[in-house]
């Protein structure tokens, strides 16, 4: 039996078709159905102008777009021997802001998306506190403005460097946002102060959580998700930053990974027509995101939870949530390393003289995200975006299901609905 | 005390879109207090009381409809065309208010099927789009995306059955009669017409190279500030006019000129005045304008 599932609030919408047998999910394909076509509004445009044309793909994202087009367009100088460079302060300060967005999207996972679908499946009567998300991405956003200007949709980043040139007072202002959104966090989300949730080394050290995580970390545990929602415990992480190290993981073995290698071919979907190819490291599919991201960097509590349950949901869910905290830490040290005094902009040779071919890749939210852009005398004439949500939630077929597709077999219907959220769908960037 | 059933029926619905509008909304900071004076029928990530599945009934009525995103007639969601969508939807609503440049002109997404796609009353500024026939009921709210207090104030008008002027693409007048310029921090540049000589200065006024649109530009970007915090030129990037019906322009990081003038001078100037303005204004050197306003380096 087939059966369809509209799944919405997503950044967008998507299907999933069931093969139901046995009440269990023998097979799932899954389509997304809105087309921009990004890719060809691009061509034609001056280089500079895809800083402003990127953001526009996704609003929850726009930010690690618009460092992926910079970083783009910075190796289209590179490869045209004319290489950009960059000041530390710039540096620092895109990576900042970088950061702070995906702090931002992972409140939003856990408020909008991860708790409401746990209430669901347990049909438990907890208060959904969607407004919490909110809150906390709004102050997010405010660090982010800082710097930015504003968010979403900033365009500050451009080859080499940034447009803002901060004081000390803004350094200040961003700093007291961010402890503010740490106490928040503390106080609401965690149940303990950030520095003792860091040092947990054990799943076992989230039992003690009287708090929304506690909440997560139980009820997971509960409907047994730790046992469910297995991949292939194949991981690719690609973008470079302080908080990610490139790797491509088979189990806990990590290889070298490289860019070239990824490619987008055709998704299967029977039923209906999707407009998101699949993306794939050397024709094999491969988890990206936080999850990924943890494995690479051996982060001992994931470490600990890989351990037990592999790839499980429960792992996928706990690894965002402890991103979360670290990547806390890590803007706080981000912004400790800011040095006024550096220039925020090298300023490059005009992009009218360049011609040559480039990529970015940076880690998105849900991983990474590669920018590839040709340009003739300054002027583009193709651009290629391949998103996260391709690799992990492609559609692919039965013999060689994508990471989603395979963590949805075997369990019961509802199961899989919310093991599809557990990847952090973002349906924008997917059809971009 | 009010009941459930007096409070105005708000239905979020998306065309051709980014999801900008939507998370831009969710960083009000009074988003409570205005969720409290409304019945969400349907927002893009916020519960409500209907899933979008519910609503592609087309059964359901709403009192306000907040569209987002380009209006392409042949997109479906959910299966059902948003020429239904929308046809449904906003014969039923008091008030249909589109959220952000896609839905108000057409803007970035126009370009995914341009001989189709619109804003839902304007083609770039022609009045040509789906709801001609009821435009009375349309209000603009252009920007890429919007500033979640512009939709603020429109609601809180709406709901206390305040009139709200409308300039002639229906935009509330009180959000956009003002220019971005209107509050930029480098006024004083452009007034005595120093150039920014590079991006990521405090110093120089960014609309003689780096292409800013500000005095151009319908927006109170530098009045209402962005996230409460900043504006684009704050930081230093050039304002790209995305409140107006031509956005997206092209060359958005640099200024056209002619013989090394703006070819776009300010609003409602003529180039004579203009040019005679600043060409009395170039004639000054002003040391203060033209130093760094802070010399960390050498400056104890």
């Amino acid at each position: 039996m087939t059966t369809k599932q509209f799944v919405e609030q997503i950044e967008g919408e998507a299907s999933i078709y069931f093969d139901i047998k046995d009440d269990k999910v023998e097979f799932a394909t899954i389509t997304f159905p809105h087309f921009r076509g990004m890719e060809s509004i691009l061509k034609g445009k001056s280089a500079l102008d895809a800083l402003v044309i990127t953001p526009r793909v996704c609003g929850i994202c726009g930010h690690a777009h618009l460092m992926a087009t910079v970083r783009a367009l910075e190796d289209v100088y590179k490869n045209s021997s004319n290489p950009v460079s960059l000041s530390t302060k710039a540096e620092v300060i895109r990576e900042f802001t970088l950061v702070i967005e995906m702090i931002q999207n992972h409140f939003k996972w856990i408020y909008l998306s991860i708790i409401p679908e746990l209430i669901k499946l347990t049909q438990t009567t907890r208060i959904q506190t969607p407004l919490k998300g909110a809150y906390a991405s709004s102050l997010a956003s405010k660090a982010i403005a800082v710097f930015a200007g504003q968010w979403p949709h900033s365009s500050y980043m451009l080859p080499g460097g940034i447009t803002s040139d901060p004081t000390n007072i803004d350094i200040l202002k961003a700093t007291s946002y961010l402890d503010e959104l740490i106490l928040f966090f503390e106080k609401e989300t965690l149940g303990v102060t950030l520095e003792q949730f860091l040092s947990f080394e054990s799943c076992k050290d989230f039992a003690s959580l009287q708090s929304d995580v506690g909440f997560i970390e139980s009820t997971l545990i509960d409907v047994r998700m730790n046992t469910k929602g297995f991949a292939y415990d194949r991981f690719l992480v690609i973008g470079k930053h302080n908080f990610s190290k490139p790797s491509k993981m088979k189990h806990t073995r990590s290889f070298h990974v490289e860019s070239a290698l990824v490619k987008s071919v055709k998704p299967y979907a029977p039923q209906e027509k999707s407009f998101a190819l699949n993306a794939v490291y050397k024709d094999d599919y491969y988890e990206t995101g936080p999850l990924a991201r943890s494995m690479s960097n051996a982060v001992p509590v994931i470490k600990n939870i890989h351990r037990r349950f592999k790839d499980s949901a429960y792992s996928r869910v706990m690894a965002r949530v402890f991103e979360l905290a670290s990547l806390m830490q890590e803007a706080k040290l981000l912004l400790e390393k800011i040095d006024i005094t550096q220039p925020s902009y090298n300023k490059p040779v005009d992009f009218s003289k360049i011609s040559g071919s480039g990529v970015g890749v940076v880690e998105a939210p849900r991983g990474p995200l590669l920018h590839r852009v040709e340009v003739q005398n300054g002027v583009i004439t193709s651009y290629e975006i391949i998103t996260p949500t391709q690799f992990n939630i492609g559609s692919s077929t039965q013999e060689n299901p994508t990471p989603a597709q395979k963590a949805m077999i075997g369990v019961s219907e509802a199961e899989a609905m919310f093991i599809f959220k557990t990847f952090d769908v973002c349906s924008v960037c997917t059809t971009h | 005390m009010h009941s459930n059933l007096a409070k105005p029926r708000l239905l979020w619905l998306q065309g051709v879109t980014c999801n900008g509008n939507t998370h831009s909304f969710l960083n009000l900071h009074s988003l409570e207090q205005l969720l409290s004076k409304f019945e969400l029928l349907y927002h893009p990530s916020l519960p409500a009381l209907f899933s979008l599945e519910d609503l592609s009934k087309c059964h359901q009525k709403c009192d306000i409809l907040i569209f987002e995103g380009t209006y392409d007639p042949m997109m479906q969601r959910d299966g059902i065309s948003l020429e239904k969508w929308l046809q449904h939807y906003s014969s039923c609503a008091r008030y249909v208010i589109a959220v952000g440049t896609c839905a108000s002109f057409g803007g970035i997404f126009k370009a995914s099927a341009p001989e189709r796609s619109s804003g839902v009353l304007f083609d770039a500024d022609k009045k040509s789009g789906p709801l001609v026939t009821i435009e009375q009921k349309v209000i603009n709210l252009s920007g890429c995306p919007i500033h979640p207090e512009w939709l603020e104030y429109v609601l809180m008008m709406i709901s206390a059955q305040k009139e709200i002027l409308l300039d002639e693409l229906h935009r509330p007048r009180e959000l956009y009669s003002n220019l971005a310029h209107h509050g930029c921090t480098r006024n004083e540049y452009f007034e005595w017409k120093v150039d920014a000589e590079n991006f990521g200065e405090k110093e120089g006024c960014l609309y003689y190279t780096q292409g800013c649109r500000a005095p151009m530009t319908h927006a109170s970007c530098n009045k209402i500030l962005w996230n409460d915090v900043s504006s684009k030129t704050r930081v230093g990037t050039p304002c790209f006019g995305c409140t107006e019906s031509d956005f997206p322009r092209r060359d958005l990081f640099s200024t056209k000129t002619n013989m090394s003038i703006p070819v776009d001078v300010p609003l409602g100037v003529s180039k004579r005045s203009y040019l005679t303005l600043a060409g009395i204004a170039k004639t000054f050197h002003i040391k203060r304008l033209e130093g760094k306003l802070i010399d960390y380096k050498t400056v104890r």
